[in-house]
């Protein structure tokens, strides 16, 4: 059998298995499991534990805001990789303090802050409220949660510092960073499985693709090690692509999927559609991402291995990819109805997160497609496309992954918190920074990326001065980014002292003015009147069409 | 220092209380700051500025590329984010 099929097998294996045991529990052994479990996440933590008061929404809360001030830090550290790209020479001076800045070295420790620390601990902070939600009980260690977010931004921390020099006094690093995260990991899926298991409700589907985005890390390591394919190339690029579709975009479904439906006040579109993103999540690759998984390679501390692929492995490798599309299209296009409903317009477009998840759920399309057509290039030995492989997963980074986990955290800090953020408006203005500033910085980008590539094919040695421009454009306007990340981290953490307080689940749109009358022209629900902005005291008009056949319009009555 | 005394500290840091008209200042101080540079040019021209000329000669070959005003401004909103923090942790 080859490689791809025999990894897949006893991954897809071990994720049935888990899923029958967390449905069905362990019998005589889950009681002393659940305490064993409990004690470790508490008791065991000895005076750590008395640090944290243990709040409910206090594990969420602390996650989203920490993962806000990475999402600035990585969005600095990017504008700086692609700055780098065109002016090498910009940072020389700091070679006196011995550091010499790469174009290539701050993306990686920018992608290493955006994966892990701003995109990451949003899945991890949604995911600590929207599951205890979903079974109505309360997270099953409170205090756990908020404790183990300060040891994975220590792991976030160590990574970046292995992105720029991966061994110092004899130590691997990122290897050291990969170990806590992943006890970080072990402790947060522990502590969900345990809220799980103290609940009789049927989880939904969202709550279903957050614990397989938790589990299916693991999962995948497990099954890459049994396989014995962790020192084969294709393995290793298995091994990274299976982390990408479990922890980063299971999780990413599960997350905005709920936030779609709750932001907007509609029902879930479709549950199939949802039911078919958590097997095609599963059960296919997903294409997304770079082609060198040299990251999954650094964090599993593996030599780096010639990716040697035989044929079955192409054939296999590029079907299955083929499929994922599936599941994209099937994810972006329940997100976007969700948040219209049953017209063409998003309910409640103004507030906080709503505009990141539409705006995340678009782009998610495009790229995913795009990263098919690359990755498949890349299999087949091709390699036409490899000189597009890095934009592009920086797209599929700060385009759809960051708006739709930041859209979520949006959608969940004012019920974990208690409070709105501290401005609609500012939160509006932060996002067409973001947004703007990743989507025309990084096109322009990749369009000089593109010219390298044409001209480097026609053997053109000459360098591109419209190259040279779009590349130094596309990293000063990249910088609205970092300006919308300021302006996100300051609106929220404001918003947590000062802003409004939530009165009811449902949110109203803060910035449209209450309406004092509706006017009603057909048939409609409570759900869309009051998600137009509608308060109690606003008068529903019903405004008839006139039956009346049409006439000139008289200019003046004639006198009797 | 009297509970008065700490909530003016606390309109201080919050600006909440700025006076509408605070701008004029600002604009005043931007004009005053380059009339002084036209007259001491007009006064004494082609000589350098007292002080400021022999500051500026040390960041010679450091702050060479224009990549250090966008990190200046990174890290005013990195400090700006930890102001707020601060002041809105400390305020009440």
């Amino acid at each position: 059998m080859d490689t791809i099929l025999s990894t897949l097998v006893i991954f897809w294996a071990l994720i049935i298995l888990s899923y029958i045991l967390i449905q069905k529990g362990l019998g005589v052994l889950g009681g002393i499991t659940r305490g064993m479990t409990m004690f470790m996440l508490e008791k065991a933590l000895g005076p750590g534990a008395d640090l944290v008061e243990g709040r409910k929404g206090s594990g969420a809360k602390v996650w989203i805001i920490q993962g806000m001030i990475w999402l600035f830090i990585s969005a600095t550290l990017t504008f700086i990789g692609l700055w780098l790209g065109h002016d090498p020479n910009a940072l020389h001076s700091l070679e006196a303090w011995g550091y010499n800045a790469l174009s290539s070295e701050l993306f990686y420790a920018g992608k290493f802050a955006a994966l892990f620390g701003a995109i990451g601990m949003f899945i991890i902070g949604s995911g600590l409220h929207i599951l205890p939600s979903l079974l109505e009980v309360d997270l099953a260690s409170e205090k756990n949660a908020v404790l183990t977010s300060f040891a994975w931004t220590l792991s976030v921390i160590i990574l970046i510092i292995g992105s720029q020099s991966n061994e110092i006094f004899g130590l691997n690093i990122i290897l050291i960073g990969t170990v806590v995260n992943l006890i970080v990991a072990t402790a947060i899926t522990a502590n969900q499985l345990l809220t799980k298991a103290n609940s009789d409700v049927t989880l939904a589907t969202p709550g279903w693709l957050i614990i397989f985005g938790l589990i299916g890390t693991p999962i995948a390591i497990i099954s890459i090690f049994v396989s014995g394919a962790y020192n084969e190339g294709i393995g290793q690029w298995l091994a990274y692509h299976l982390f990408g579709a479990t922890f980063w975009f299971s999780s990413i479904a599960g997350i905005s999927l709920y936030s779609a439906s709750f932001g907007s006040g509609n029902a879930l579109w479709s549950r199939t559609v949802a039911g078919l993103v958590i097997f095609g999540t599963l059960f296919t690759i997903n294409p997304l991402g770079d082609v060198h998984p040299i990251m999954a390679i650094d964090m599993l501390g593996l030599p780096s291995a010639e990716l040697d692929i035989t044929q079955q492995d192409n054939i296999i490798g590029s079907f299955l990819m083929a499929l994922a599309a599936i599941p994209i299209i099937a994810l972006s296009s329940n997100i976007l109805i969700t948040l219209r409903g049953t017209d063409a317009f998003v309910e409640n477009p103004d507030l906080a997160g709503i505009p990141e998840i539409n705006f995340g759920a678009w782009m998610l399309l495009p790229l995913g497609i795009g990263s098919l057509f690359l990755q498949t290039d890349y299999l087949s030995g091709t390699n036409e496309l490899t000189g597009i492989s890095n934009i592009l997963h920086l797209m599929v980074i700060w385009t759809v992954f960051v708006p739709l986990t930041l859209g979520a955290a949006l959608q969940v800090l004012p019920s974990a918190s208690g409070r709105y953020p501290l401005s609609q408006n500012r939160a509006r203005m932060a996002f067409w920074m973001l947004s703007g500033g990743a989507v025309l910085g990084l096109v322009f980008t990749l369009i000089s990326d593109v010219t390298d590539i044409a001209l480097a094919e026609a053997l053109v040695e000459d360098p591109s001065s419209l190259s040279h421009t779009m590349r130094k454009a596309g990293s000063v306007v990249f910088y609205g980014t970092v300006l919308g990340a300021i302006f996100h981290a300051n609106n929220i953490v404001s918003g947590l002292y000062r802003g409004e307080t939530v009165k009811s689940q449902v949110a109203l749109s803060e910035t449209t003015f209450a309406p004092t009358s509706y006017p009603l022209t057909a048939t409609t629900s409570i759900r869309k009147i009051l998600a137009s902005g509608a308060v109690l005291d606003t008068e529903v008009v019903p405004t008839f069409e006139s039956n009346e056949t049409g006439k000139p319009t008289p200019l003046h009555m004639e006198e009797e | 220092m009297s509970n008065d005394g700490s909530g003016k500290i606390g309109q201080f840091l919050q600006g909440e209380k700025e006076p509408s008209s605070s701008w004029v200042i600002l604009v005043i101080g931007i004009a005053t700051s380059l009339i002084f540079l036209v007259i001491y040019n007009i006064l004494y021209p082609g000589q350098d500025l007292p002080v400021l000329s022999s500051l500026l000669p040390m960041f010679e070959g450091v702050f060479d590329s224009g990549i250090w005003f966008f990190v200046l401004g990174a890290m005013i909103g990195a400090f700006a984010i930890l102001g707020t923090i601060l002041t809105e942790a400390t305020i009440e």
